[in-house]
């Protein structure tokens, strides 16, 4: 639940500017400006900008200004995309994009449009709006050319047109993940209350700034496999580096920390988690998406350590964790320390853990010992025809460099993992032999298997390949998975701690693929 | 002690629901386009006592949906809307002109405890679009070769007569759809061969040749055997159609009778000629009976600069018919000439056609249970066969393997139609059935394999050895 208490929370953050305007209910709006100042040098202070707007924003009353980090992207544009928001929207390139994705409120009103201002499209959602509710409740789906595809949760109205050739299914997924970013943000509680409260509520006002994450969702769900496949991509360790890390994430704790996650260029070195409240429950893929996407979304993390409250849709969709974010090796950016708490007032408890970790990772010269891995490609593998695989657990794509190939093979791995997972006539098997390449696909109760090979190949070859493939993966399992987080109790009787994850770790499979083939 | 153990009969069963038509119309955004005649775009409506606004709202509804998508893609607009419940087909066979299919999905009812309603499930995915769009396309085709089409109409006789014959012709086809049978064959909308030698081709060639040299007001000849065609005069698209409905409708309606065998009394009289044993299926049953009236059905065919209205003949022997679009009207006198002209030759024909179905019958070896399950279809000849269905007439398509099988040949068809290159598809289904697709220079072939402990290699192997029997002369990618 989100316990706005703003004014205890200022108490102690001493310079505050923020502390005469919110620490009264009844605020008036000429006084709310004061409250907007932000000073970033002091990361506490961000908190509570965000959690008073959020509490004065129910109470019916308008918070101007500047927004929360999570939702600040500082001066510069983030390199990978550029902003589409001031897009024609009547020209053709408009029509033309591969897809669009609009987010709007029950009432109609615009909240998110992936290319094109909301105001130019403002007919448009009515339109939109207009179709969702003359047509029955429930999920509904245009085909032409393009695929519409409309989902509803709660007082949201997510609308997507694609032409990208994927299924409905997996637009579906996809408008969910945008859904539950907006969430990541706000909380399905809070939202529906304010909704409730006030049908036609502009929930702009609440993402000012936040375009940018979404917009970056939006890319990453495109170009990036693990989102199809709910996996999450694992940078590939030497088991002892990734234990070190482990242990040294399990010993710096603090009471209500509940996960600690180590993130190395996007992908997951190491996660533990606490056990006693936590137990055996773990942070669905979906989720760590969500929290990459949300701090590689934005710039402003990279200055020093960020606090800051955060949902995990899936694991909670009603309540904020408070988020620890820390990047350990700037300039360069690319290894970053994030520990979740349950307890909003913890920063410094939690800053403390950072510094222990920082001390033990340069005690071990960690931080050099990640940055010289290497993904893995193809070739490592050593099998001859196979151009581009990957399974899930996990892999890392070679081959087809450029862009618009990369995509094309993405295209394709989705309708493949389409058809075998078609709720009303899913597939053991697909072989595909089609113009340009040939593809295998592969569905067992331990893995699946997406393969592409040269469209010559021959099927005595395409399974060869894949048996090698098989052994290669299962010889190097414990260096490109991670099974089992690894587990600590922050409860005053540690001796349950510690290396408990380990030993209930590995289940002694065999694929199961020999007995197949 | 004793203990009773009541066992309960389990009134919990599964009721299953298969697609049904839940609403068909015709309607043209261009007519009413004032505020209140709205009513007037509607041209056709199914079911009919539906209240005025909600027909109004539906195909208002409607509108919208191709309206907004033209906002992303002006030319290609909306072709189904998906919900829950139903599924939505659009079709546009002429300018402003638009059809729509309403379809209920399939659902499965589960009881309840304590005289709770039953939870129903809604099965969205069973229905492939591309089957019920073929479905549409077929009620518009079928209805354009009796009536032309929709513009000829309104010339003919503005709305109100296209509107009465829209009316008469769907209130009767619609009852005809049986949507729970539709698969793959629907897309395909082929034809079905019947393989001859080459002296029996020829003479049925010339026998055709002379009848139109004879009989001047025949235009155009089609020449089957049982429900295979054998030579066809007619342009491709018409024959289809024509074939689908004679194979469907024409032909269960008077082979019926005839199989209720020699002595039965639903037999009816057959006012036969003793020199041949042919009789007219369309026009005169009777020729012998001057006062009996009779007509011939009217069917539109195209030709190079339109369309041409002829009338349908169909001559029947045993089992070899002969159907003639013939031009101009139809007098006892041609009846009769016809008849004196055609049913001997015909006779004689059919004999020799018989044998070599019994010859082709003996090769191939015994129908009960075909050594390869397989589909083939030609799109340049639009042939088809089919070793898994076995009897398919308007209201019954018995296939031999499971309906979730038919479906991942339709999810193959639809992969296959994406691209124009040859391709090949082979999947393992859940039930450990193998299925493999192939695309090969416009011909497409599928294959059902029931060998759950076969590797890829050796289903493959199978494979090959069924290209190298059935279709020699064709090649297929390995």
């Amino acid at each position: 639940k989100v316990q706005l208490r703003t004014a205890t929370y200022i108490r102690y953050k001493a310079n505050s500017e923020c502390q005469n305007n919110v620490s009264s209910p009844t605020l008036d709006k000429e006084t709310e400006d004061a409250a907007t100042d932000n000073d970033r040098s002091d990361s506490g202070e961000f908190v509570v900008t965000m959690l008073a707007k959020a509490k004065l924003e129910e109470q019916g009353i308008g918070v101007k200004g500047r927004s929360s980090p999570l939702l600040e992207v500082g001066t510069q544009e983030t390199p990978a995309f550029i902003s589409h928001r001031d897009e024609d929207v009547t020209a053709e390139s408009w029509r033309q994009h591969r897809k669009h994705v609009f987010v709007l409120s029950e009432a109609g009103k615009p909240i998110y449009s992936r290319y094109g201002s909301e105001e130019a499209l403002s007919s448009t959602m009515g339109v939109m709006m207009a179709l969702v509710s003359f047509v029955q409740s429930g999920d509904n789906i245009i085909r032409s050319e393009h695929i519409v595809v409309f989902l509803q949760k709660g007082p949201l109205v997510l609308v997507c047109v694609s032409s990208s050739r994927q299924t409905e299914q997996q637009l579906r997924g996809e408008l969910l993940y945008v859904y539950y970013q907006i969430i990541s943000m706000l909380t399905q509680a809070s939202i529906s209350r304010i909704f409730e409260h006030k049908k036609n509520y502009d929930l702009r006002r609440l993402l000012a700034g936040s375009e940018k994450i979404l917009d970056g969702l939006l890319n990453l769900l495109d170009s990036d496999p693990s989102f199809l496949l709910a996996a999450v991509h694992c940078l590939p360790l030497a088991c002892s580096l990734r234990d070190s890390l482990s242990q040294i994430l399990q010993k710096a704790i603090t009471p209500n920390l509940v996960f600690s996650i180590l993130i190395a260029r996007n992908q997951l070195l190491t996660i533990v988690q606490e056990k006693t409240v936590i137990e055996d429950a773990r942070l669905e893929p979906a989720d760590v998406h969500l929290l990459l996407n949300l701090i590689g979304a934005s710039s402003a993390f990279q200055a020093g350590e960020i606090w800051t409250p955060i949902c995990l849709p899936l694991f909670n969709p009603d309540c904020y964790f408070y988020a620890y974010i820390s990047y350990l090796d700037p300039p360069e950016c690319t290894v970053c320390l994030l520990l979740l708490s349950t307890d909003k007032e913890a920063f410094y408890a939690v800053a403390e853990c950072k510094r222990k970790i920082e001390e033990a990772m340069m005690a071990q010269n960690s931080l050099s010992l990640i940055a010289k891995v290497q993904s893995y490609s193809v070739s490592q593998v050593g099998v001859s025809d196979l151009r581009h695989f990957m399974y899930k657990p996990f892999d890392v794509p070679d081959n087809y460099r450029h862009e618009e190939e990369k995509m094309r093979l993405l295209d394709l791995y989705r309708y493949m993992h389409n058809r075998i997972h078609s709720t009303s006539r899913p597939l053991k098997l697909i072989y595909h032999v089609a113009e340009r390449e040939t593809l295998l696909a592969w569905v067992t109760s331990k893995f699946e298997l997406y393969t592409c090979f040269s469209p010559l190949v021959t099927k005595a070859c395409a399974i060869t390949a894949i048996t090698k493939l098989l052994r290669w993966i299962k010889k190097e399992e414990d260096r490109l998975f991670i099974r089992y987080p690894p587990k600590y109790s922050t409860t005053p009787n540690p001796s349950k701690s510690s290396r408990g994850g380990k030993s209930d770790q590995q289940d002694s499979t065999d694929n199961g693929f020999l007995s197949l083939l | 002690m004793t203990t009773v153990i009541l066992l309960m009969a389990s009134g919990m069963q599964e009721k299953q629901y298969t697609p049904s038509l839940l609403n068909f119309f015709v309607y043209n955004p261009t007519f009413g386009q004032k505020e209140g005649e709205e009513e007037k775009k509607i041209l056709f409506y199914h079911p009919s006592d539906v209240e005025k606004n909600e027909k109004i709202r539906n195909v208002g509804l409607c509108e919208a949906i191709v309206q907004f998508t033209r906002t992303f893609c002006p030319t290609k607009p909306a072709k189904s809307l998906h919900t829950q419940k139903n599924r939505q087909f659009f079709f546009e066979p002429e300018d402003n002109f638009w059809i729509v299919m309403v379809v209920r999905n399939p659902m499965i009812e589960k009881p309840n405890k304590d005289g709770k309603p039953p939870t129903v499930e809604y099965q969205e995915e069973e229905i492939i679009d591309t089957v019920y769009g073929a479905v549409v396309k077929q009620c518009y085709s079928m209805y354009k070769l009796f009536n032309g089409t929709f513009g000829r109409q309104m010339e003919a006789g503005g709305v109100e007569l296209l509107i009465q014959k829209l009316e008469k012709f769907f209130y009767r086809y619609l009852q005809t759809l049986h949507l729970q049978s539709c698969d793959l064959l629907d897309v395909f909308g082929g034809i079905s061969f019947f393989p001859l030698d080459k002296m029996t081709y020829l003479k049925i060639q010339s026998f055709v040749n002379r009848v139109e040299e004879s009989l001047s007001l025949i235009k155009y000849t089609a020449f089957l055997y049982n429900d295979q065609l054998i030579w066809s005069g007619l342009e491709q698209d018409d024959m289809r159609i024509l074939y689908k409905y004679l194979t469907t409708s024409l032909f269960p309606r008077h082979s019926e009778p005839e199989l209720a065998g020699r002595d039965s009394p639903l037999r009816p009289e057959v006012a036969g000629n003793l020199l041949h044993y042919g009789r007219f299926l369309t026009g005169p049953t009777n020729l012998k009976d001057p006062e009996a009236k009779f007509r011939f059905p009217k069917i539109f065919v195209s030709t190079e600069d339109g369309y041409e209205e002829l009338h349908l003949i169909v001559y029947k022997v045993r089992n070899s018919k002969c159907d003639r679009p013939s031009s101009v009207e139809l007098t006892r006198d041609f009846c009769e000439q016809l008849d004196g002209l055609v049913g001997p030759q015909l006779t004689l024909l059919a004999s020799d056609i018989c044998e070599q179905f019994t010859v082709n019958r003996r090769i191939s070896g015994p129908e009960k249970e075909p050594q390869f399950k397989f589909i083939y279809f030609n799109h340049m000849n639009l042939a088809e066969k089919s070793t898994i269905h076995m009897r398919k007439t308007a209201s019954v398509c018995l296939t031999s393997v499971h309906p979730d099988l038919m479906k991942i040949l339709g999810d193959i068809n639809c992969d296959f139609a994406r691209v124009d290159e040859d391709e090949e598809i082979i999947v393992k289904a859940m039930t450990d059935y193998w299925v493999v697709g192939k695309k090969s220079d416009q011909r497409e072939l599928y294959v059902i394999l029931n060998q759950k402990n076969a590797n890829l290699i050796e289903v493959n192997e199978e494979v090959k050895r069924l290209c190298a029997t059935q279709f020699n002369n064709i090649f297929f990618l390995d």
